[in-house]
This record gives C-alpha cells, structure tokens and sequence, in this order.
C-alpha cells in the first residue's frame, strides 16, 4: 500500500509540473455530481462548490450533475476527458461502474479526485485522492453515541436496535453501515441489531420502512440511520405510531436533525458540513494540480453532536 | 337462487374477480399471520394507503375518458414543496388555497393540451413530468421543505389529526371517493365521461364537448393530486423534492387493478378503491409474513394479468383470445 | 410529386431540421457560455454522442416496430437491468469457472437469451389473452424489477473484467464498440423493416388490425416475435453497456422506458400504429442526447434541463401533429 502512494504522489507531482510548463494561467476543474436536488446537502454542495470556485480566480469550473443515473454519469466523463479540463472531481453514482471512467481519465493524464462517497478498492489506483468523511469512523461513533445512551439508561443489556441503511451499492452506505455494525458489538456486546433495511437516502423510504419494522416488532429500542435525513423519517413514523422512547440516532446532521433534537426527540448524529465537504474537494483538485504531496485519502473531521452538547456547534444550513 | 346455474357462477366470478381475489388474499393473509386482520394494522394500511388512493380517483376519471396521467407523482412532489414552502411564507390558512391554485393551474395546462390542441396524453404528461420535476426544483432551489415551529401549527390536521378515532387521511379519501363516486355515476357530467372515453367520435356528434369533458378530468385530477399533496406535507411536515416520484405507475397499477379499460369508458370509482386497498394489504401482508417489499412487485405483476385477463374474457364469453 | 410526398418529406426531415438547429444553437452559445475551450462540434465530441446515445438507441429500434404495430413495452428498463444482472454474474458461476475469458462470450449469449425470453412471456400473454399490451408490459415492468431485486436483494451486482472493459472501450475506424452495436441494430432493424415480409406485416397490421387478418397474417405470432426482437435489444443494450462499465444496481434502467418512448416519438413514429421509420428513430435518439450534450455544454442546471426537455417534448408533438395537418390538406387539393 506505501509504494501504492508513493507511486501516487510522484505521478501527481509529475502531472502537476506538467501542468505548470503547459498552462501558466487559469486551470479548469470538471465535477460530476450524483444527484443534485435530491435532499438539501447534494444542493448546498453544489453551491458551495460554486462558490468557492468563483472566489477563486485561479479557477474555471465545470459544474455537471449525473441525475443518479450512471450512464449519464460516464458520459459526462468522457465528456470531460474530451473537453481536456486539468482535474477532475467525481461524486460517483454507483461506487464500482464508474471505475472504467475514471482509468480512463488517469490514461488520458487527467488526474481524478473522488468526493464526499469513495469508489471501491479495484479503482484506488487510478485516482488521485478521494476528499470527504471517513464513513466507518463516522458509523462506529454512531454505535458510541448510542451505546453510551443505552448505559445511561441502563437498558444495554437488553436494547434492540433497528438499522436504516443508505442506498445500496452507495459506498458512504456501506462503509457506514459496517462501521456501526462492528463497534456496537465491542462496546454494548448485549445489544442486538435485529433488523437491517435500506432507506435510500430518502425520507419518505425510511419512514414506510420504519412503519414496517413498528408493526413486526413490539419492542424497539434503537434507531439507527445512515443520515438525519432517513433518520426523521423513522422518527416520523415512530411519532405517528405513538411509540415513544425509542433513541434515534443518524449521520450527517441535517436542520431538521438539529431541529428534532432541540425537542429532544432525536439522540444524536455526526456533525457533516457540506460546504466544509465541496470546499475540500476543489482545495485537493488544486493541491494535486498545484503538484503538493496529497494524501490518497483525505478525511476532513466529522465530529459526534448530541443533544447534550449541540450547544457547540450551529445549526446546519441544510 | 333458480338463477344460480354453474354458469352465473362462472360468468359472476370472472367479472367480479378482482373482488374475489381480495377476499382470497385477506383470507390468506389472516390465515398466515393472525396480527394482519387486527384494527390497529387494518386501520395503518388504509391510512398509509390514502395517499396514493387519494390521486387514484382523479386518474380514474382521466382513464375512464379514454386518456393517461404519467405526471400525477411528479405534480404531487410540486403541491407538498410549494404549501411547505407557503406555509412559512404567508400562513397556512393562504398557502393550502394558493397551493390548490397552483397545481389546479398546471392541471389546466395539461387539460388545454390534451383536450383543446387533441394532443397525445401519454407524451404530454411525459414531458410534463420531467417540466415540472424541473419546476420544482426551482422553487425549492432543490432544497428540502420543511416547516420551521412544527409545534406551533395547526396545519398537522390533515396528515396526522383524528377525528372520533378515525384518522383524518382516511376521512378525506372516503369523503372524497364519494362525492367523485357520485358525480361520477349519477351525474350528466359523469355520464359524458364515458361517453368521450367510450366512444370519443360519437360522443362530439350527440353534441358533448369532448375537449371540455377531458379539461374538467385533468382539472379534477390534478384537485386530487393537490389534496394528496396537503396530506403528504401534513403527514411529515417537511420533504424532498422527489417525494411524489414513481408514485404515478402505482396509481395506475391501483386504477388497472380497480378495472378501468385503458381505452377508456370503463370503470368506477368503487372499484378504483379496492383497487388501491388491494395494493396496500399486498404490500402490508407480505410484510407480516416476512416478504421483502420487492416480492409485491412480483406478485403485482401477476395479479393485474390475471384481473384484467378474466375482466374482458367474462366479456367476450372465452378465456383465450381471439388473436389468430 | 406524389400527394403526400411533401408532407412525408417535411415530417421526415423535421427530426434531422431539430437536430441542425440544436447543433447551431449550442454551438454559438457554447462560445459564450462554455468554460471548455473546445468547440461543442469537435469530432471527437460528435463520435461521443454516437457512443452515449448506444444504450437508449438501441432498444429504440426495437420499440419502433412495437409501436408500428400498435403496441408499446414499458418494461425494457427492467429487461435492460435483469439482463445485465446475468451478464454480471454469470460470470462467476462456478460452472464457468474452468473457462477463463472464454466465459464472455458464454455470458453475452446467456443474459441475450434470457432477454429474448423475457421479451417472448410478454409477447405470448399478449397474444393469448389479448390484454392490452400497455397493461401486460406494465405488469411485468413491475414483476420483472422484483425478479431483479430478488436475484440480489437491494445490493449491485458486480464483476470487473478488464478484458471485457478493454474490448468495450476499442474503437475500430475511429468509432467506438457501442457505436458500432447502434450502427449495426440500426441498419438490420431497417432492413428487417424495409426489405422483408415481417416488416410489410408489421405496417399492415398497425394500420388495420381486422384488414391484415383478413388477409391472412398471424396476428398473434407476429407481435410474439417483436417482442422478442426488443427483448433482445434491451439484453444487447445491457450487454453493451455493462461489458464497460462492470456493475449494475438494481434499480438501473429505471425510466429507460419512458425515453425510448420519447425517441421514438420525437423520431414521428405515431402511438396509434401503422407509421414510423427507423432512420427518423435514429434521428430522435441522437435529437435527445444532443440535447442533454448540449445543455451540460453551456452550464444549464439540473432544474433547466429538466424543464427544456419535458416542454421540447411537447412543442415536438405538437409541430408533427401541425405538419400532419399539412399533409392532409394537401391530400384533400
């Protein structure tokens, strides 16, 4: 792995003289985005990706949404690969089918940064770095936070958990989700996962889950889910089912995450600034284009929030 | 009962077997897991059920006329964004009627199409799925809606509100099936929903005003969306701006289930219901018996053949068809 | 000049005269708006959108006889993702695994035959219990997306072969493989349609259905069999697609449907049967990428395109019923 990165970082290097001999001036930076519009922290990405870019003289973006549709998404690779931009930063749709578009993007010199969800491990190889949050870090303090509640309350010996998972083959999902799956177990070894179902991301999706899981099981003691966004609808659906009691705990606080633990029916989450994650992003794109040593995986800090210590953090724009 | 021979039966059971196979799927359902016909559960899958039941019966009325609606979901992810939005904006006591007059609006446009310039329904409300997924999006700037003092409204009322036990959702459905049931069967209006959809050329010659009749259908349809809107934003008072999507097929699953011809000229609103609560104990039985949600597709798939296959083999008196 | 003529030619070429001004308009607003400092018709940019086209272009020739016929298939996308499943999978079998890269062309010819097979269900409840095909192709929309979802559960499917990625990303006389699949579905489906019995049939009998069983064709047979040729083409359009890109979710493919309906649409193929032409098919495939090309091109925003493409598809309906009109008055003269 540490020749892998070596490796790396020399091409990177070499790529970044490159780049200095042949331009001088402005460098273009395409971005291929999953799903603008879907929820509000794809939106306030892209805004501030655009922000940042303009703030930026230095910088010419390319700005292109994939719709969540993969095929769209290799196009616009291609699209980008043949409009010669100096960078390119990917938001991958499906963490393995881009990984074609993105050797060929390394084959044509174009170096690629992969944001906010990393693409699999056949693919490390070709990319430059990937900026976001470390996701199995962020779901074992998922399983912290949760734990350390049912202590507090003294049902870790007996608590049953459900678990709302992201969009399926979604890499941030997946590394979430095993984060969760495998601290809970060492820190609260009597609490038992006894359902696992995914929310796609969605909040109407989680909630008609949630609403599932109520009706086959009486005794519910934990929620957990892969972001705020899924994790209010869970706790929509407990509210309309009238039961209470149950700790809900997501990922990547949202405002409406925020907001329901200012009422005190949401546990916890993972404080995730979208801005922090579009403006890492298109800082790694100049670094490596600039010629900077760049780690391989570049993790911003994704802090645990709870009820007990929100007072620190403001309320997310998104 | 003399006029019960073998073959009433028969011809009794075919052309009511959509009725019959809800009551097989009940029996079955209850038999496999005893918590299916409980009141608790019975009374959660007719209230999760409302919303798509609620944009089933104006579909209705648009098949039945002899068109499609492809843009109902799409329309109804625009009704919840925008009375969310207005909510904040200018109270709920102006945003539902201005929402209302929003979507009425895009319905008309829909309704000019179709009706006036005698477009092709499938296309146009196509194309208007994906315009108004774009409208959308521009009026939440593609943000999540969501309503900031949940505490402090009454605007709840409508998704999560009961009344005498029973909750509002289901109220509304059933209020709303029937007056739709009523204007659809008993009135002059409703009589010439069939007669278009039935027939559309000698329908202008006996001197009713097709393009009307088809305006007034999508009129009422996209009334239903908006409604089906209000509860959807009642019910979680916030949402994505893709809440609505793929709704559109579901509902005209339900509507196909209910056995209304997509030719038109056929149906009823009675049988749309059952059509939708098939649908919802399908996907609630499964459930209790340990199915994955995929399994209703799968068992969807079979149950729209067979309903409709049986439907018109009851009416041309063979099973098979007489396609060469 | 024949009656009619005109009107043919006019309906024809509107598809190619949409086409020309979408490449016009782009390209004069991409000078000013694009930040690329390539021109919009650079020939490697043109040869991209043959490729990108590929995957929606292909089944499009498949439902252009459907709705020649007077059908339609809503349930290509879900065929498209069951097939490409298969293909993925397939490939790992245990009963493969003697094979090496030998197991490809084994894997194309099986998730191609269970296309053709799924496309052959459709067809054969069609025929035999004459329920309308938009009400069976929507049932097994759905039943063919559970089978999907059933197969791995909400999980990809996935399986990197490099040499099939290789051979997918060739390109042979400057176009690459996809292109050359369109290409060539393109020219054997207009042959099927143009020079053969089937395709006359396929004509007659969306024109008149009572007339051409009078005239002795098998009606019933005769749609069986298209709608195993698009049930191969949407396993042939995944077969293409995924040879490069290597893992399938399994709700890809949704809405597939719905823009090959448009293609055809756009290309002039009318809903009601009887009418249609593969080339304008053609035509009305490349229109819609174009359009999607182009709009990445000058920078529009997700919430633009969504808009443009859903009105563009209602002017578009609107002018061919204007020159339909035309056409008719001109019969009248």
């Amino acid at each position: 792995m540490k020749t892998t990165i070596a490796t790396l970082a020399a091409t990177t290097l070499l790529t970044g003289m490159a780049f200095a001999g042949e331009h001088g001036g402005k460098m273009t930076i395409g971005i291929t985005q999953n799903n603008v519009g879907v929820d509000s922290y794809q939106t306030t990405y892209e805004k501030a990706f655009i922000a940042a870019a303009e703030a930026n003289e230095m910088v010419e973006a390319v700005v292109l949404d994939a719709g969540g549709d993969v095929a769209r998404q290799i196009a616009q690779m291609e699209d980008l690969i043949q409009q010669e931009v100096d960078a390119i930063i990917i938001w991958p749709t499906n963490g393995e089918a881009v990984i074609p578009a993105v050797r060929k993007a390394k084959q044509a010199d174009i170096p690629v940064i992969v944001t906010n969800s990393n693409i699999a491990e056949q693919g490390a190889e070709f990319v430059a770095s990937f900026s976001g949050p470390d996701n199995i870090t962020q779901g074992s303090r998922s399983a912290e936070i949760m734990c350390d509640k049912f202590k507090e309350m003294g049902i870790d010996g007996e608590a049953q958990v459900v678990h709302i998972t992201g969009q399926p083959g979604y890499t941030t999902a997946i590394e979430r989700a095993k984060g969760f799956e495998d601290r809970l177990p060492e820190v609260c070894p009597d609490v038992t996962v006894i359902d696992t179902q995914p929310g796609d991301w969605n909040r109407e999706k989680s909630q008609k889950v949630m609403e599932a899981f109520l009706v086959k099981y009486d005794d519910i003691d934990g929620v957990y889910a892969g972001d705020d966004n899924m994790g209010v609808g869970a706790l929509n659906a407990a509210k309309a089912a009238g039961r209470e009691g149950i700790i809900f705990v997501g990922a990547t606080n949202f405002a409406v995450g925020y907001e329901a633990m200012e009422r005190g029916e949401y546990w916890g989450s993972i404080y995730q600034s979208p801005v922090d994650d579009a403006e890492a992003a298109l800082q790694t794109a100049i670094d490596v284009l600039e010629g900077k040593d760049v780690p391989a995986l570049n993790y911003f800090d994704t802090p645990k929030i709870t009820q007990d210590n929100m007072g620190d953090f403001t309320k997310p724009v998104f | 009962m003399s006029g019960l021979t073998k073959q009433n039966i028969g011809s009794f059971l075919a052309r009511q077997g959509i009725l019959v196979a809800f009551a097989l799927f009940m029996i079955g359902f209850t038999l496999a897991n005893g918590r299916f016909l409980d009141p608790d559960n019975v009374m959660g899958v007719v209230r999760s059920s409302a919303i798509l039941g609620v944009m089933a019966l104006g579909v209705t009325f648009v098949v039945i006329s002899g068109n499609l609606d492809l843009s109902v979901g799409s329309m109804m992810s625009f009704s919840t964004i925008v009375v969310l939005d207005l909510h904040d904006k200018i109270g709920p006591t102006l945003a539902i009627p201005a929402m209302f007059a929003l979507t009425l609006c895009l319905g008309a446009l829909i309704g000019f199409l179709v009706g006036y310039l005698k477009l092709n329904s499938l296309i146009v409300t196509l194309g208007m799925l994906s315009a108004i997924h774009g409208l959308t999006l521009t009026w939440s700037g593609g943000k999540n809606m969501d309503i900031a003092d949940k505490e402090a409204t009454w605007f709840g009322i409508f998704g999560q509100g009961e009344i005498i036990g029973i909750p509002v959702p289901i109220l509304i459905f059933a209020l709303l099936a029937s007056v739709l049931g009523l204007i659809l069967a008993k009135t002059p209006f409703g009589r010439k929903v069939y007669a278009v959809g039935g027939n559309g050329t000698a329908a202008t010659f006996s001197g009713i005003r097709r393009a009307r009749v088809v305006f007034s259908c999508y009129l009422m349809s996209s009334f239903c969306v908006a409604t089906a809107g209000l509860i959807q934003a009642s019910r979680s008072m916030g949402s994505q701006n893709t809440v609505g999507q793929g709704l559109e097929l579901e509902v005209l699953a339900a509507v196909i289930l209910g056995g209304a011809s997509l030719l038109g000229g056929s149906g009823t609103i009675f049988k749309t219901v059952i059509g939708v609560l098939i649908l919802g104990f399908i996907q609630n039985g499964l459930l209790l018996v340990g199915l994955q949600f995929y399994v209703q597709y799968v068992v969807t798939w079979v149950i729209i053949i067979l309903a409709v296959w049986l439907d018109i083999a009851a009416k041309r008196g063979k099973l098979w068809s007489p396609i060469a | 000049m024949k009656p009619g003529t005109l009107s043919t030619f006019l309906k024809r070429g509107a598809i190619w005269g949409f086409i020309a001004l979408e490449l016009i308009f782009f390209t004069v607003a991409g000078e000013f708006l694009s930040v690329s400092d390539k021109a919009f018709m650079d020939v490697d940019n043109m040869l991209l959108l043959f490729k990108q086209s590929a995957p929606i272009g292909i089944i499009a020739m498949g439902m252009t006889i459907i709705m020649v016929n007077g059908n339609i298939d809503l349930s290509v996308g879900a065929i498209y993702a069951f097939c490409a499943v298969i293909l993925l999978d397939s490939m790992t079998w245990p009963i493969f695994a003697g094979l090496g890269d030998a197991v490809i062309p084994v894997s194309w010819i099986l998730a191609l035959a269970v296309g053709t097979a799924l496309g052959a269900l459709n067809g054969l409840i069609v025929w035999k219990t004459g329920v309308d095909a938009f009400i069976v192709t929507l049932g097994s929309m759905l039943g063919y997306r559970g089978l999907v979802f059933m197969y791995n559960g909400e999980q990809p499917t996935s399986h990197l072969n490099w040499t099939l990625v290789d051979f997918a990303e060739q390109q042979f006389l400057g176009l690459h493989t996809a292109t050359w699949f369109l290409l060539i579905v393109t020219a054997v489906i207009w042959f099927l349609m143009n020079r053969t019995v089937h395709g006359r049939n396929a004509y007659a009998i969306g024109d008149n259905r009572a007339a051409a069983v009078n005239a002795g064709i098998r009606v019933g047979p005769h749609m069986m069999v298209n709608f195993m040729i698009i049930g191969f083409l949407a396993a042939l359009s995944a077969v293409v697609f995924y040879s490069e890109s290597g893992s399938v979710n399994p709700n890809d493919g949704e809405l597939y449907e719905l823009w090959v309906i448009t293609a055809v649409v756009l290309g002039g193929t009318k809903l009601t049967g009887g009418a249609g032409s593969i080339i304008s098919t053609f035509g009305g495939v490349l229109a819609i990428q174009l359009l999607r090309k182009g709009l990445a091109h000058i920078g529009a925003d997700t919430e633009t395109v969504n808009l443009v493409i859903g009105l563009i598809l209602i002017a578009v309906l609107f002018l061919d019923r204007q020159l339909n009109l035309k056409g008719k008055e001109e019969l009248k003269v």
